[in-house]
């Protein structure tokens, strides 16, 4: 493998990492919270997506819309019954709602599902596109494809509609948007819903080249937290950034070292950003 | 001597209780081995208390220190022989010198970053020791070799020898917490809990101070390691460095037992291992029900009552003197 192929397959894959995590910051720039549970909204994703396949053959690519409005509806309801609570509360107790949320739903769809692996079969799945010695496959290509659509579409949401200025507002200074008028507890709902949507539309869209099981989000915690930490917690652009970063760091580390060790350098990484650019690589300190 | 009697009365029948129980249930090996895995949980709950509940160092990593006891121990003892019983110091001491670097590295983190940070940490560990076959065993895991009945080896013939062990430790974890949370280093881990910044412009050294905790939680943590992999003679990677089956598990059991407090940790692992126990004896078909119930019970308990199983007691507490005054 040369390095131009491994650069393109490490962007192809970090524009997917990119949208995952921006759910994610979204989540902790608006309330301030670390979602533990992010990952499992991914594999909820997932599994929707892969029922609405299975039952009703629509291609995971589309279904990914209906997926994310379900997860939208789901996280909405669990910020207003549950994270609400704790907004005000310690750290620690934020941290263990969410760890408590990620074993329920973790468990949860092992007790429905089985722990049996699920793929989906589409035509393109075998498919690719050969551009002299480089090679993209399908699936690949058109997942990307859509996490490029979706935080165009994001970014559209956030910069120009009432509701992004407001999730901004609150994101900035929660009591000036209520002066101004601004819900904030619906923001608050609504942004954490949001935040698991894009993260399980994540999850429907690299469905054609993924197998889904109730640990399906386990592999990706670290990884998500790595994206949002390197683009800055609760930095939105910075997490598609971070995305594609740890994508062709991923992708160009697995040249050098043993696919078990890939995950090592990443972490690494991740805790040397951690302890001395908190703020992410982007902002100023 | 009366006043010992009249402030631990409680505390010192408890321990009296624990320390005969083996004598009264000899005969029922189960009961034997859930009272010893829950001791081994409280311990190790204790250490995490130590960091999380004295300095609101709040680790999701506490299974690295874990591991390390665990894994060198027990790689002395298959490679080199030596008996479990140094192994439990060096892996101490190993994990001494690993909390203090990471206590170091760490030292500016708080919250949300702290948690994230030391995750990534048992993460760590746990690919390395997935991916170096050649000296950890890689994902088959590790297996002590049986001797049956051989004390210096660190094996017991009969639970009981297991569940004294298991009592000294949590003895011991308990004691350096007692000794932290009172007195003067009590007065400035409080300080630092209620608001750090203030702390230190009062002159606590909180690098310091939140190093020692660190280390004497990590070593401590290691030690249960050992004693753990002892008792359960077998582990893997993915077990003994698991988020959900040990750092949260430490974790959780502190939180609703009663986060800071010294029994907490003890009531929140007998009510856990149990559980736990129950949960897998009655569905043993049913995967995942046991660590559902447990997020579960994680959610409630923050929910309704965050302070834990101790503020409940408490209240009963302090409701019975009122009735007798």
């Amino acid at each position: 493998m040369n390095g131009l192929q491994a650069l393109l397959d490490g962007i192809m894959l970090g524009g997917i990492y990119g949208v995952i995590a921006t759910g994610l910051s979204l989540v902790f720039g608006v309330l301030g919270v670390v979602n533990f549970a992010q990952a499992e909204f991914l594999m909820l994703g997932m599994y929707i997506a892969w029922f609405l396949w299975a039952w009703l053959g629509i291609d995971p690519l589309l279904a990914a819309v209906p997926t994310a409005l379900i997860v939208f509806g789901v996280g909405f309801v669990i910020q207003r019954t549950l994270i609400e609570r704790v907004l005000a509360a310690p750290p620690a107790a934020q941290i263990f709602l969410t760890v408590g949320l990620m074993m329920v739903l973790e468990n949860g769809a092992l007790l429905a599902f089985g722990s049996s692996f699920r793929s989906v079969n589409v035509p393109y799945q075998s498919e690719g596109f050969q551009l002299g010695s480089i090679f993209v496959g399908a699936p690949y290509l058109y997942a990307f494809l859509a996490a490029v659509l979706v935080s165009a579409a994001l970014w559209l949401t956030l910069s120009k509609s009432w509701l992004g200025r407001a999730i901004r507002a609150t994101a900035q200074d929660g009591m000036a948007a209520i002066l101004m008028g601004v819900n904030i507890k619906q923001i608050y709902g609504l942004a954490f819903g949001l935040g698991v949507g894009l993260t399980a539309l994540g999850g429907a869209v690299i469905l054609p080249y993924i197998t889904v099981s109730p640990t399906a989000g386990g592999q990706f915690v670290v990884l998500m937290f790595t994206v949002v930490v390197l683009g800055g917690l609760g930095n939105v652009a910075g997490a598609l950034l971070g995305g594609l970063v740890v994508g062709v760091v991923q992708s160009l580390s697995a040249m050098v070292f043993p696919v078990q060790l890939q995950n090592l350098v990443l972490f690494l990484i991740f805790i040397a950003v951690l302890a001395f650019r908190p703020q992410g690589l982007l902002r100023e300190s | 001597m009366k006043t010992l009697l009249r402030r631990h009365g409680l505390a010192l029948l408890c321990a009296a209780l624990a320390i005969c129980l083996p004598l009264c249930m000899e005969d029922s090996d189960y009961a034997m081995r859930i009272a010893t895995m829950a001791l081994i949980f409280a311990a190790a709950s204790q250490c995490w208390n130590l960091s999380g509940g004295l300095a609101n160092q709040i680790s999701l990593g506490h299974a690295a220190f874990f591991g390390i006891g665990a894994y060198t121990s027990t790689l002395l003892y298959i490679h080199l022989e030596v008996s479990p019983w140094l192994g439990l110091v060096a892996g101490g001491m190993l994990a001494a010198v690993a909390a203090a670097m990471l206590s170091v590295i760490l030292s500016r983190l708080k919250g949300h970053y702290y948690a994230l940070a030391t995750l990534a940490f048992a993460e760590v560990l746990r690919v390395v020791a997935n991916s170096w076959s050649s000296v950890t065993g890689g994902p088959i895991g590790l297996t002590i070799p049986f001797k049956g009945d051989a004390p210096l080896a660190f094996q017991f013939s009969s639970p009981a020898g297991y569940y004294w062990i298991s009592l000294g430790l949590l003895a011991l974890c308990s004691l350096v917490f007692h000794r932290l949370a009172s007195g003067a280093s009590g007065y400035r881990l409080r300080a630092i809990r209620e608001n750090e910044v203030a702390a230190e412009v009062s002159g606590i050294d909180t690098f310091r101070l939140k190093l020692r905790l660190n280390v004497l939680s990590g070593a401590l943590m290691a030690m249960c390691g050992t004693v753990y992999a002892q008792f359960i003679y077998f582990f893997d990677p993915d077990s003994i460095f698991s988020l959900s089956g040990i750092s949260v598990k430490v974790a959780m059991m502190s939180i609703i037992g009663g986060l800071g407090t010294l029994p907490g940790p003890i009531l929140g692992a007998f009510f856990l291992v149990p559980l736990e126990e129950l949960s897998t004896s009655f569905f043993s078909d049913t995967a995942g029900l046991a660590q559902c119930v447990f997020g579960i019970v994680l959610i409630a308990a923050i929910l309704i009552q965050p302070r834990g199983l101790m503020a409940v007691w408490g209240l009963r507490h302090r409701f019975m003197k009122g009735a007798r005054t």
